[in-house]
């Protein structure tokens, strides 16, 4: 059907296109519920803040009042891997801290989604060379978002929130396509 | 500060000598012998409160040590310097006199894999226990196994 109009949306992104309202009625009733859980999944993020340097700070503003994260959803509620969403990697994770991330990933509940914030967590960023870090989590874990910037705005969190958002309502998001049914 | 010089030389003999300092408050002191490090911490106890920092420098021949003690009473530091040779890169801990020593010898040992014989818990303390090699050392060299390895067993 609407060809043209979903390759825009692929390219440019736009928050509403998720899939519309003839796509669901012809949808599998497996897929039409995930979509359906995937759209409340998608407006409550809570967020696990995982924080070793100085993009923590940012993450910080990004939940403070200026930058309300609250009103996309993403609660900073408790830092309990139990009950979060989405894993926030701020700052640079050591070869130490690298085995005490990946456990906590493994404690939070499927679905699962991942931002990487900051230079060092996307590409090794100022510690490219250096013999003690991960040269990106996405080595170690399945990242869906990456933040650029040494380090990045706050808005750049809020970017990165809707992006996400945008990824789980389209059933884009890492998570589902690795489990497919979630059910 | 030629009275902590004359307090060492008193016991240890000519095993010490005294080196040009910067400062009026900073003693160097230098020990040839390796083996009497633990009897100059325990002259050194007696005046001193402190190991407040060990330096480790990869020099030629090999490492130099740097136990630097401070005093809280009299604000006098004292900098004692071993050498190590590549024979046999172990020495004495003094951990059981200076507690502080206890962490410092043990990043000496994590970064320069030195040895610290009689150590109640000679661990890493920065880097993975299973970590390949000792960085800090001038001949270890950062390769592309070295960067990619995460000690981590992965399946995704």
């Amino acid at each position: 059907m609407h060809t043209a109009k979903k390759q825009l949306d692929d390219i440019e992104g736009n928050e509403f296109s998720y899939p519309g309202l003839s796509d669901i009625i012809f949808m599998k009733s497996e897929k039409f519920i995930e979509t359906v859980l995937n759209w409340g999944r998608s407006n409550s993020l809570w967020p696990l803040t995982f924080g070793t340097s100085c993009c923590a700070i940012e993450m910080m503003t990004f939940g403070a009042t200026k930058v309300d994260s609250d009103r996309m959803g993403v609660l900073f509620i408790g830092d309990s891997p139990r009950q979060a969403d989405l894993l926030l990697v701020s700052g640079t994770i050591t070869k130490k801290m690298a085995r005490r991330l990946l456990n906590v990933y493994e404690q939070m509940p499927s679905p699962k989604y991942v931002i990487a914030v900051g230079a060092c967590n996307v590409s090794g960023g100022l510690y490219h060379d250096s013999y003690n870090t991960i040269h990106g989590i996405d080595l170690i874990m399945p990242v869906d978002v990456y933040i650029p910037g040494c380090p990045p705005r706050p808005e750049e969190f809020m970017d990165a929130v809707r992006v996400l958002q945008r990824l789980i309502k389209q059933n884009k998001a890492k998570a589902s396509l690795k489990n497919g049914s979630i059910l | 500060m030629a009275a902590y010089f004359d307090l060492l030389s008193a016991k240890l003999g000519k095993a010490v000598s005294q080196a040009q300092s910067n400062n009026d408050n900073e003693t160097l002191i230098v020990l040839s012998d390796k083996k009497l490090i633990k009897k100059a911490a325990l002259e050194i106890k007696k005046k001193f409160d402190i190991l407040f920092m060990l330096v480790v420098v990869d020099y030629k021949p090999r490492f130099e040590l740097n136990y630097v003690f401070s005093s809280y009473s009299s604000k006098n530091i004292l900098t004692l310097r071993v050498n190590i040779d590549e024979k046999d890169y172990s020495i004495d801990s003094i951990s059981k006199i200076f507690d502080s020593a206890n962490w410092e010898e043990r990043e000496a040992y994590d970064l320069f894999g030195i040895k610290f014989n009689g150590h109640p818990d000679l661990r890493r303390i920065l880097l993975p226990e299973d970590w390949p090699g000792h960085p800090m050392r001038k001949d270890f060299i950062v390769t592309d196994e070295v960067r990619n390895w995460t000690g981590l067993d992965l399946k995704f």
